[in-house]
């Protein structure tokens, strides 16, 4: 007898097509989202905050309700969301240049209130979208469309590291980093956003998911050379692991 | 239970209008089953398929969950 194993998860559309790059963890990081809803059972009471980017297209995929947010607002606008609906589920899906770059006010303040939100940053080191401009998070010597002869710090300065700073705001609750490059660090991130979504709904304050991703189509790379790159270049800038972990004890 | 040899092993439903060929999902698989076809889909994209004719997939699902566009719809053990 046949046991079914895997199918696709509730919360996404039935006839969902993702339209994003080929080989873009994209896809990966918003299947897992579903599964996590599902696996906790909470889709009917999450509120997504969509913002701009790649990602702008949630409501696409998603059979959830879904705020869409201007560019780099999305926790402003889910801090609004929480505090008119504070039983439901409140989480953004941003992009790097979204919410490091244009929304990095809103999004520090925002963590450093402790607002009960989650935000998932999707870190692919430089912005997707528009063609793969340098982005805040664009590491020292990578090549971008803006930086052509690679990311000199004496010109655009240095790379934003968004688990270091969010850790360092007392609001935080739970922050940290994870990656998409291989099986096992796939279920490590589903595991993260399991723990910031309890975090959240245990009512202990902020949770930041910083998610390396990849961007073969920007990067240049094949996706097997980009998820290289990423363990190769990007691990040794964006360690990753638990930033900052509040226990029920602490609040 | 008496697992047969050969029968029942496992078995992957791919979408092959989802897929784009990234074949990220050939890398991942432990028996080595999905190959790159030699067919195209209506986007014009070489797909991916099952090549399973020993009956050999485990059904792990390690293909699915790795793939970023859902185009492995189903994975049965």
């Amino acid at each position: 007898m046949e046991t079914l194993v895997f199918q696709k998860p509730k919360s996404i559309h039935k006839d969902c097509k993702v339209t994003f790059c080929p080989g873009c963890d994209h896809g990966v990081a918003i299947r897992i989202i579903a599964e996590v809803l599902d696996e906790m059972n909470i889709a009917d009471k999450t509120i997504v905050v969509s913002s701009i980017g790649c990602s702008v297209f949630l409501n696409d995929y998603y059979n959830l309700d879904i705020v869409e947010a201007p560019h780099g607002r999305a926790m402003a606008v889910a801090t609004g969301v929480k505090r008119a609906k504070p039983d439901k589920l409140v989480f953004t899906y941003q992009g790097d240049g979204d919410f490091a770059s244009i929304g990095l006010g809103e999004s520090m303040h925002a963590i450093s209130r402790g607002e009960k939100v989650t935000a998932i940053c999707i870190n692919n080191t430089n912005y997707g979208m528009t063609g793969g401009q340098m982005a805040p998070t664009t590491i020292l010597g990578q090549k971008t469309t803006t930086t052509v002869n690679g990311r000199d710090a004496e010109v655009q300065g240095y790379p934003i590291k968004i688990c270091e700073m969010a850790s360092t705001c007392e609001g935080a609750a739970f922050v940290a980093r994870c990656s998409l490059d291989s099986s096992k660090e796939i279920e490590n991130t589903k595991r993260m956003i399991r723990k910031a979504f309890e975090s959240q709904l245990a009512g202990q304050g902020a949770s930041v998911i910083e998610i390396l991703s990849t961007c073969p189509t920007n990067w240049k790379l094949s996706p097997q050379e980009s998820h290289e790159r990423i363990r190769k270049e990007l691990y040794p800038v964006f360690p990753l692991g638990i930033y900052k972990e509040k226990t029920s004890k602490q609040v | 239970m008496l697992l047969k040899k050969g029968i029942d092993m496992g078995r992957v439903v791919i979408d092959s209008e989802k897929c784009k060929g990234c074949l990220l999902c050939v890398d991942v698989c432990p028996k080595k089953i999905l190959k790159k076809s030699e067919t195209f889909n209506a986007k014009g994209i070489y797909t991916v398929y099952a090549d399973d004719k020993n009956n050999e997939c485990i059904g792990c699902a390690l293909c699915a969950k790795r793939c970023p566009d859902i185009a492995i719809t189903e994975v049965y053990r």
